[in-house]
């Protein structure tokens, strides 16, 4: 569980609670709610072709089991009630009755396992495929139960099918529906959430329209309305002309919708920013003993690890790049709420070039050396690139060469899977896919990872097998809070800039808006209230 | 006259082939699409299926037979991403593009021929001057400012026209003006020159010698011979905005097909890249064809040239 600070009033909280607690709303929707975001365009809408970055405009159709309170809890959606068994190896969910597909057809254990199976498939995009291919049975002990068996304990499941968290790709899709022909069901998707499809046109717009009488909760709009802007001057322009009442919108936007008297609405570390250091993965046949932040002395690597460290002004990042919105901090992939990170790991590297260019010194680097930055934006992070270029103008104040290479995601992509990128640095953002640390980096910086973005270690590898089979959140987080983090400070594996907010601009027709603390954009559509 | 045309069509066919192999080419070098099709966690056996499914672990020579082959048969494939034919990706886009091509032609021309008439039988007035400012201005400013200051001071300060986004006919009016507005001072120029040349010209003196009234010498005899460069250029224009409007549909967020063959370039959808340039290039080359025989039909001289 993670207690984060978020700018949300307390009534907005309560009110959450008291709706999840599936007392519908009363009041008949009405209006359009219009929402401008940057981009979309890949969407897919059956379960083994949807990869996850489309989050933003997607879930208003569907619902998963599990969801998270304002204080990052798991409380019931689509399972009323759940239970972790034997150490996490059986994980068992009794379904709430009488939840309905919009096509009239009622929910039942069968859709969960018949979802779970499609995402787990051979050739599956699904951001869980990995995860839901660790189930080794699945048994329907009735019609409203599902017990989930595992060969090994997995701890965190139930984050895995939640609703309040980036990447959270298990939507209950109807069997029927999808066994009928998935061409038609790819064309006129269904789910059991507030909002049902009404048009798609890729890249440009997603139409829904509420469902009255929804079990969870009746949305106050008739119609939610997402439209594709790509241009931030545009969907800025469009908020302030009232075309559009929401805009996902950058830091840089912050000044001007205080200024005009547009509500800014922040949600509070979503995402911890960091700048790989890439070639730390020794053994494998990539590997490069020649990078000075990776070479095999392990003592003159950090050295120069914690000169590129100090290098940075983390403060002034956050201020000129970032729009003032989020943290700098001194830890990689953390936030300053996190209950496992003691106070002192948080405070940020200073900024010390003098020091810095000492170090580089002391490490064999009097006169700097060469380095690439890749600029790659990443969706939803599209300041990524922003904060390469300010890292590299740092590095250069002490002496660093850096060649500047803006690069596709795409074609970066083939790089991080195959570890091919040594002596190359880039800004990354890491969403929170899971509230615990270690849920990211079994994923990206594991040495059994299918990816690699910040840096393998035996060590590392060792606290994420551990902690994944410890069925105590209170045992993870005293082995986090005084193992695993102090080490990972003590290594530096990146240079850590910080966490960071999204933020929306909102219009005048908009009224109150509960969030989920850290989920990655925008969400909660169906209790937006209308002003 | 007959054999030209066979000869031009001919060209034209053989213009779509090369572009086809070009376009074929570039998209296959600029990135795999199955990166992008794959959460980053994906597995190397789910990469190779996926591959497989889509046919792009085939030598590329098979590839492209493939692909030239289902042209023919007019199959332009599914999108990648979608698994839609390719087909229904343009005709949703098509009309959207089409529209905004069509007001934005007829604001160009309805702004530049008659300013550019103006301009050069008022040569050297202050109107002449004010109406080349007009045309500097138009052909020097970027389409995404132009785009921005429209939305600023039509739909935020004013509040009188829709800031972006395709509706009814409101929505249409600035992005067909900031696509326009290049294109209507380019025209100015143009008619404004070739008026000058046609109006110094020996059949206009000898019309006016003839006693026939300015208004006749200057509408039938003058702009109905200067607009032959004109008609070319216009149809040619539109031809371009089908495709080339990408900057205005992106300010405004209008769902053209500029956008989508864009989108589909950073996507890796090789399938609608291919097909909409292809779309675009061919209604290039007919339009370039169309415009050839009409200049023809039109011009004696360069058809006799011809023969």
């Amino acid at each position: 569980m993670r207690v984060r600070s978020w700018i949300g009033a307390s009534i907005t909280m309560v009110l959450l609670s008291t709706i999840t607690a599936a007392v519908p709303v009363a009041a008949a929707p009405e209006g359009t709610l219009t929402v401008a975001v940057a981009t979309f365009g890949n969407e897919r809408w059956l379960p083994h072709l949807y990869v996850g970055a489309e989050d933003i405009v997607l879930k208003p159709l569907w619902e998963n089991l599990l969801n998270r309170d304002a204080k990052g809890n798991l409380i019931p959606m689509l399972a009323e009630r759940w239970q972790a068994l034997d150490g996490g190896r059986t994980w068992k969910f009794h379904l709430r009755k009488g939840v309905k597909f919009h096509n009239g057809t009622e929910l039942t254990a069968e859709d969960v396992r018949y979802t779970f199976t499609q995402i787990a498939r051979e050739g599956s995009a699904n951001a869980l495929s990995n995860e839901m291919r660790l189930i080794k049975s699945m048994e329907v002990e009735d019609p409203y139960t599902i017990a989930i068996h595992f060969e090994k304990p997995f701890v965190t499941f139930g984050n895995r099918v939640t609703s309040g968290l980036f990447g959270s790709t298990g939507y209950i899709q109807s069997k029927k529906h999808l066994e009928a022909g998935e061409e038609a069901a790819e064309r006129r998707p269904i789910g059991t959430g507030p909002w049902k499809f009404v048009e798609h046109l890729r890249g440009d717009r997603i139409v829904y329209e509420a469902v009255d009488r929804h079990w969870r909760a009746t949305p106050n709009y008739k119609r939610l309305v997402f439209l594709k802007v790509p241009e931030p001057a545009t969907r800025m322009a469009m908020l302030r002309a009232g075309s559009v009442d929401v805009i996902e919108a950058g830091g840089e936007y912050v000044d001007e919708l205080k200024k005009v008297g547009m509500r800014l609405l922040t949600m509070p570390n979503t995402s911890a920013i960091w700048v790989i250091l890439g070639g730390q993965w020794a053994g494998r046949p990539s590997y490069d003993p020649k990078v000075p932040w990776a070479q095999p002395d392990a003592e003159r690597a950090r050295k120069v690890r914690l000169a590129l460290n100090l290098a940075v002004d983390k403060k002034a990042i956050f201020d000129r790049v970032l729009g003032g919105v989020g943290s700098p901090l001194g830890t990689v992939n953390a936030y300053p709420t996190d209950p496992w990170m003691p106070e002192a790991l948080l405070k940020p590297i200073p900024y010390d070039p003098a020091k810095a260019k000492a170090l580089l010194a002391e490490a064999g680097y009097p006169n700097g050396f060469d380095v690439t930055m890749n600029l790659t934006a990443w969706p939803g992070r599209g300041y990524l690139p922003d904060v390469g270029e300010a890292v590299a103008t740092y590095w250069e104040k002490i002496g660093l060469r850096v060649k500047r290479r803006p690069v596709d995601r795409a074609v970066f992509a083939a790089d991080f899977r195959a570890r091919s990128y040594a002596g190359v640095a880039l800004a990354y953002a890491g969403p929170i896919i899971g509230p615990e640390p270690w849920e990211l980096f079994v994923r990206i910086s594991h040495s059994k990872a299918a990816v690699h973005l910040l840096f393998e270690h035996p060590k590392l590898d060792a606290f994420v097998d551990r902690l994944g089979v410890e069925p105590s959140a209170a045992a993870r987080t005293k082995i986090m809070r005084e193992e695993m983090e102090p080490w990972l400070h003590e290594y530096m594996p990146a240079v850590t800039i910080g966490a960071t907010h999204s933020i929306a601009g909102v219009g005048p027709k908009v009224g109150d808006w509960p969030l989920i603390p850290g989920h990655l954009g925008l969400h909660n559509w169906e209790y937006v209230t209308r002003k | 006259m007959a054999r030209h045309l066979v000869g031009r069509i001919l060209q034209t066919l053989l213009s779509m082939l090369v572009v086809i192999s070009i376009v074929f080419v570039l998209t296959r070098m600029s990135g795999n699409p199955i990166q992008l099709l794959l959460d980053v966690n994906a597995t190397e056996r789910d990469q190779q299926i996926l591959t497989h499914y889509l046919g792009l672990d085939q030598p590329m020579p098979v590839q492209y037979a493939i692909y030239v082959k289902n042209i023919f048969l007019g199959d332009f494939g599914k999108s990648i991403l979608t698994r839609r034919p390719v087909v229904e990706h343009i005709w949703e886009r098509l009309p959207a593009t089409a529209e905004l091509g069509l007001v934005a032609m007829a604001m160009s021309v309805l702004i530049g021929v008659p300013l550019g008439m103006y301009s050069a039988v008022h040569r050297g007035t202050a109107l002449d001057t004010g109406a080349r400012i007009f045309a500097v201005l138009g052909q020097s400013m970027p389409a995404f400012w132009l785009g921005l200051m429209l939305i600023l001071l039509f739909g935020v300060v004013l509040g009188v026209l829709p800031a972006g986004g395709r509706g009814g006919a409101l929505n249409l009016i600035l992005p067909a003006f900031t696509l326009g507005y290049f294109t209507s001072a380019a025209i100015l120029r143009l008619t404004r020159s070739a008026m000058l040349e046609v109006l110094g010209s020996d059949y206009i003196k000898f019309a006016r010698l003839k006693g026939l009234s300015e208004q006749v010498v200057l509408w039938k005899h003058g702009l109905k011979n200067a607009l032959l460069p004109v008609v070319t250029f216009a149809v040619m224009l539109f031809v371009q905005f089908l495709g080339g409007a990408v900057v205005t549909e992106t300010v405004f967020a209008w769902p053209g097909l500029g956008r989508l063959i864009l989108e589909s370039i950073t996507t890796r959808d090789y399938p609608i890249v291919q097909a909409g340039v292809l779309v675009l290039s061919a209604l290039y080359l007919t339009g370039n064809l169309c415009v050839d025989v009409l200049y023809s039909y039109l011009n004696p001289r360069i058809r006799h040239a011809r023969a």
